[in-house]
């Protein structure tokens, strides 16, 4: 599913904080590279820094050292062409705007026309199952409906990388299956590359062509696991095989530091 | 329809019910209780006299002043207080300074400045307004900078990382963020408008209701006086009704 095109590298990435008790440490030398239509899944215990290399990536934050490239860029602000689907759709989704204008609003920088702008909206909803749905307000919908809205603003802007922080984390489990192959539908439909954090190694292993492992304090970069489940996937074969069980055990245990 | 009906009934019965057990707490509390024999009008008393009261074009014409104190007063706050509290919350270095200034001014009853206030305009309408813009510009200000400054971190983040210009944020995200706590303190204004209006004229000699009040009480007419206290609680009543309507028109994603 890739091109071979770096997307994103990280170079020795470090980041301390100040905090009022001295400087925390909190990402040690992290390195790695996207290429171009790849799904990368950030993983790692609690409070590893996932969040924090997360934010480094959108350019949010800088790093203490060490650099981030987009597009052999180095990123300084959030770069164009990026798109973010964060955990709490209720606070990334404007209650006072329609799904429309919360839609619409981050294309007005793309110099779309009026009619190109609506077919825009007409055709992201109509991919994350949502059609019709331009006029009501992200409050009358359901928690999962509403990140599908995240989701369906996202890929309105054709971004060239995604980022999603934990974007499943606060629906119910059956709608979070829902989600994710959606993730992947679009995915395949839209070649989009996507870096993921999430801290369900399931969902990491189902979703990924590679698993960064995070572990330590100050973070490493514990393992790049490769995961080449054959596509197209699906929740009761892939997650059925062999290989994701052993990809599943392998992450887990390196999550957990027993390896 | 009968159904509506029925509905009607269930929604305004309690309410009227223990208006009228109120009531006859009190026609019970003035005639045999510890409070009968002193000056304290009766129920029957007070709600005669403001039959009475009504066919008096005085009183129509003190009611028509408090409101017109009132309303103008709030009115002026509103378009001055809400405008500068948003320039105040999108500058972080003009809320860092102003901010003692706000809280000073906030915490000062409109009532400590009447003295003054009388020096300058007299017992006079313009006083009786330029209190209710005191009441409530200070509180208006800090309410709309404190909620253009409350953004969602997650929601800049969010938009920040879509490239959104600051134009935009102000005008998408930041002012439509901040309506809800200016729509409270626009709640807490017409509250204290009333209020101000009222004691512009009792203690400041404004003409209003508080006036007329104070010319029952010193020419020894308590049902009178009471009576205007209940037009006051009608009219405080009618307006937060109305106000309570308008807001859930303005900040409809709000519950």
């Amino acid at each position: 599913m890739s091109t071979g095109k770096v997307i994103v590298s990280a170079e020795s990435v470090v980041m301390d904080y100040q905090t009022p008790t001295g400087i925390k440490h909190v990402l040690n030398d992290i390195s790695f590279s996207l290429l171009e239509g790849e799904f990368a899944s950030i993983v790692g215990p609690s409070g590893v820094g996932k969040t924090t290399l997360l934010r480094l990536l959108t350019g949010l934050m800088q790093p203490t050292s060490g650099t981030i490239r987009i597009n052999g860029e180095v990123v300084t602000s959030p770069p164009p062409g990026l798109a973010v689907v964060l955990q709490d759709y209720t606070r990334s989704l404007m209650p006072w705007l329609t799904v429309e204008k919360n839609i619409s609003l981050p294309l007005k920088r793309l110099g779309l026309s009026k009619t190109e702008i609506a077919e825009t909206i007409e055709l992201v909803l109509t991919e994350v199952g949502l059609r019709g749905n331009q006029k009501n307000y992200p409050w009358q919908l359901s928690g999962g409906m509403q990140q599908r809205v995240a989701i369906a603003r996202a890929i309105a802007v054709r971004p060239q990388l995604l980022i999603m922080d934990e974007p499943f984390a606060s629906v119910d489990a059956q709608t979070r299956f829902d989600l994710e192959d959606l993730v992947l539908k679009v995915r395949d439909d839209f070649k989009i590359t996507t870096a993921m954090v999430t801290h369900d190694i399931d969902e990491a292993v189902y979703l990924s062509d590679k698993v960064v492992v995070l572990y330590g304090s100050p973070a490493d970069v514990k393992e790049i696991v490769k995961v080449d489940l054959p596509y197209p996937r699906n929740q009761v074969a892939s997650r059925g095989r062999e290989e994701f069980a052993e990809l599943r055990t392998k992450i887990y245990a390196q999550v957990r530091g027993l390896q | 329809m009968k159904g509506a009906n029925i509905s009607v009934i269930r929604r305004f019965l309690p309410g009227v019910v223990s208006m009228l057990g109120f009531m006859l707490l009190w026609q019970l509390g003035t005639s045999f209780g510890p409070l009968s024999g002193g000056s304290l009008p009766s129920a029957i008393n007070a709600i005669s006299a403001l039959g009475a009261l009504f066919v008096l074009p005085e009183i129509w014409l003190a009611i028509g002043q408090t409101l017109f104190i009132a309303l103008t007063g709030l009115l002026i706050s509103v378009v001055l207080g809400i405008p500068a509290g948003v320039l105040v919350g999108l500058s972080p270095f003009a809320y860092r300074s102003l901010k003692p200034v706000l809280d000073f001014f906030k915490v000062i009853p409109p009532i400590v400045i009447i003295p003054i206030v009388i020096l300058v305009f007299g017992p006079t309408t313009e006083m009786g307004i330029f209190l209710v813009v005191f009441a409530n510009f200070f509180m208006l200000v800090f309410q709309s900078a404190y909620g253009v400054r409350d953004l969602d971190t997650v929601l800049l983040d969010t938009l920040r990382c879509y490239g959104m210009t600051k134009w935009d944020e102000i005008w998408h995200a930041r002012i439509p963020g901040a309506l809800p706590f200016i729509a409270v303190g626009v709640r807490i204004a017409v509250a204290a408008s009333m209020i101000v209006a009222v004691v512009a004229g009792l203690i400041g000699g404004a003409p209003s209701l508080g006036q007329q009040m104070l010319l029952y009480q010193s020419s020894g007419q308590p049902n009178q006086t009471f009576a205007i206290v209940i037009i006051f609680g009608v009219l405080g009543l009618g307006l937060a009704r109305i106000y309570s309507r308008l807001q859930r028109k303005i900040v409809f994603w709000t519950d």
